[in-house]
């Protein structure tokens, strides 16, 4: 275990080794730089200044070589476009809301859909399946801005049961506040509702169709009882190997809800870093979200052996 | 004569598919004594399993046991039973081995909590009682380190390990009926003898009734006392196992017992196989089933089912070369050139 683990953590740095390698000249193709459209603006001398701070006067290779020398050492170099923050601190300031609302979009979003899944599966063909077969093709098609728009116009616009916009600040950063946290949890939930809803229950219908089941049925027990002892365990082995991913990815933030809502959450600098070029807040969060996978992808293997013990075994038998 | 145990009395089990109603089983009626062991024989698709699984009530859509069929077990209509009793009938009264031991046992659960599972459900023990007792199970099957063995998880056990922890299973609520469906078909010949041994030995101390289901002749000339053979959906010919494999009456009988391969012939000979296939149970013949492969076939095969002939001491079989009107030749001969009947 211990050279597994050990192995998988060089296989890690060079990953990210990998991706960032990429992200930097991916990001040096697109023509021209962070600072062109600020600099037609300016006198000479002080677009030359500006570009001599940021180290954009040097070639392509000194500035690779000294942006991975900087990341060695966790220094992924200012922003260009906010002076004064460095990806340490935008993530300080942005991770929390987005990382809150992430969460809480999971618990709902999973929760609810292995509920509904459940269901769908013991009621096949029932008008139960059907009605969550319909919502959950809904949740997964219509996308997710299209469900924040209308819940904040009807349910915060015109029912003012919510706040239109906001997110709890301070002592409320992270418990608190909930009456801002329902719509952006509830637009953000569908998605994870509609996956694991249809992902549970095709693994259920593949299990109920095995034999053990049959001979479950067979001992005597009840089909709660069935479904409890036999039918799930088995039935989430695909589930859990979805599931940390999509935490991973909920954890950096949603773009669209983020907007809507004017949540101060770390998604929006996605896109926004990209189309500016900004390379030290584009090259800190890919490598963020490379070790948060590469992570997640570890401990899913781990999480395997934990429900699964024909892997477990290894080098036992 | 013993008790009797199990009643089946004109069984008809039919699947409803989008391609019409396929008659898995045409009305078939047997019963089985306290204590013994019957078989019922016949090739894939006759109908065997489905039958095994009526008597457990295990019969999932789109199949459907029909009105007018009754099972009885200690004269209690098994096909009236409520989910309740239903439930603490499976598997304490009536308990069922599959085919497949790999397939048949949770592969994410450990060996010994799948068997004490059927005592604590059933409440003969209690969580800690019935741990111990599928430990005694599994020594009591012959499987050495038990303590151990009850720890591990069913891949981690060899085939015949695992059939012998599902009679385990089947076994610890001590059922008056082992229904045992097709037990040593996934496993090779040596361990197919010592899962029929140990059968017979639990049988023994137990005092169960078997009901065995297979296609293997081998398997059922070592354990069953009676025999059923039955042919899509019907049962064919019935007698006690010297009747079947010394006085075939039912030419179907006959072709299965030559098709059984036989260590003292020539190896020189071709092992002998029924040509063509049984009848299509969407479309159920008027006549006898097996007259499109059967050598001795005549006219009036084809078109009426033949009544039971008895030949005495619980020999019966369904084929118009017992009635009285039928060209009358002794019993098939000892064909010299086939080297066998």
């Amino acid at each position: 275990m211990l050279k597994y683990t050990v192995r998988r953590f060089f296989e890690m740095l060079l990953t990210l080794f990998i991706i960032a390698t990429a992200t930097f000249f991916l990001l040096e193709a697109v023509p021209g730089d962070p600072l062109t459209t600020r600099a037609e603006r300016l006198p000479e001398s002080v677009a030359e200044n500006l570009y001599h701070k940021y180290g954009l006067d040097k070639s392509t290779m000194e500035r690779y070589v000294i942006t991975m020398k900087g990341m060695l050492k966790g220094d992924f170099g200012e922003s260009v476009v906010m002076p004064g923050y460095d990806i340490q601190q935008l993530l300080k300031e942005t991770l929390a809301p987005s990382a809150r609302l992430g969460l809480q979009c999971i618990i709902v979003g999973v929760g609810l859909g292995l509920i509904l899944g459940i269901l769908a599966a013991m009621f096949k063909g029932t008008w139960a399946d059907y009605l969550i077969v319909f919502f959950s093709v809904l949740m997964i098609s219509v996308p997710t801005l299209i469900f924040g728009l209308l819940l904040q116009k009807y349910v915060a616009g015109e029912l003012g049961l919510f706040p239109i916009v906001g997110w709890p600040k301070g002592d409320d950063l992270w418990f608190g506040g909930w009456e801002y946290t329902v719509l952006p949890t509830l637009s953000g939930c569908f998605s994870y509702v509609a996956t694991y809803s249809r992902l549970l229950k095709t693994s259920m219908l593949d299990v109920i169709n095995q034999d053990y089941v049959l001979a479950a049925r067979a001992k005597g027990l009840s089909e709660p009882q069935i479904v409890r002892r036999h039918i799930l365990r088995n039935a989430f082995i695909p589930i859990i190997t979805v599931l940390p991913m999509s935490v991973a990815f909920a954890l950096t933030g949603s773009f669209f809800i983020e907007k809507i809502y004017s949540i101060p959450g770390f998604g929006r600098y996605f896109i926004d870093s990209i189309q500016a070029q900004d390379l030290s807040i584009v090259l800190g969060q890919t490598v963020l979200m490379a070790i948060l996978y590469v992570a997640v992808v570890f401990v899913v293997d781990i999480l395997y052996t934990v429900v699964d013990p024909r892997i477990r075994v290894g080098g036992r038998t | 004569m013993g008790e009797t145990l199990l009643q089946v009395k004109d069984l008809r089990v039919s699947y409803y598919t989008y391609a019409g109603e396929v008659q898995s089983v045409r009305g078939i009626s047997f019963d089985v004594e306290k204590g013994e062991t019957v078989a019922i024989v016949g090739e894939s698709g006759c109908g065997k399993s489905v039958t095994a699984k009526s008597i457990m009530r295990l019969i999932a859509d789109p199949g459907k046991i029909k009105e007018g069929s009754s099972i009885t077990l200690d004269g209690r209509d098994i096909l009236a039973m409520s989910g309740r009793e239903l439930r603490s009938y499976r598997g304490a009264e009536c308990a069922m081995i599959f085919q497949d031991a790999l397939t048949s046992l949770d592969p994410t659960m450990k060996v010994g909590k799948q068997i004490a599972e059927v005592l604590t459900i059933h409440g003969m023990a209690t969580k800690r009682e019935a741990a111990a007792k599928a430990v005694e199970l599994l020594r009591q099957v012959g499987i050495p380190n038990p303590e151990r063995r009850a720890q591990e998880y069913p891949h981690q056990f060899s085939g015949g390990m695992r059939q012998r922890a599902m009679i385990a299973t089947a076994l610890a609520c001590g059922p008056k009926l082992l229904i045992a469906d097709e037990p040593t078909t996934a496993l090779d010949v040596t361990i197919q003898a010592q899962i029929i041994d140990l059968m017979k030995q639990m049988q023994k101390e137990l005092n169960a009734a078997i009901l065995l289901i297979t296609h293997d002749l081998g398997v059922v000339a070592d354990i069953a006392r009676r025999i059923c053979v039955m042919y899509s959906g019907k049962i064919v010919e019935r007698g006690s196992a010297d009747d079947i494999f010394y006085r075939p009456r039912h030419p179907y009988t006959l072709a299965l017992l030559s098709a059984v391969p036989r260590l003292d012939l020539e190896n020189k000979e071709h092992l002998a196989s029924i040509e063509g296939t049984p009848p299509d149970l969407l479309k159920p013949p008027a006549g006898c089933p097996f007259c499109t492969r059967c050598k001795y076939c005549m006219p009036i095969c084809q078109e009426e089912m033949p009544e039971s002939t008895d030949f005495g001491g619980g020999h019966q079989a369904s084929c118009w070369l017992h009635d009285p009107r039928a060209p009358r030749v002794d019993a098939p001969l000892y064909d010299e050139k086939e080297g066998r009947v």
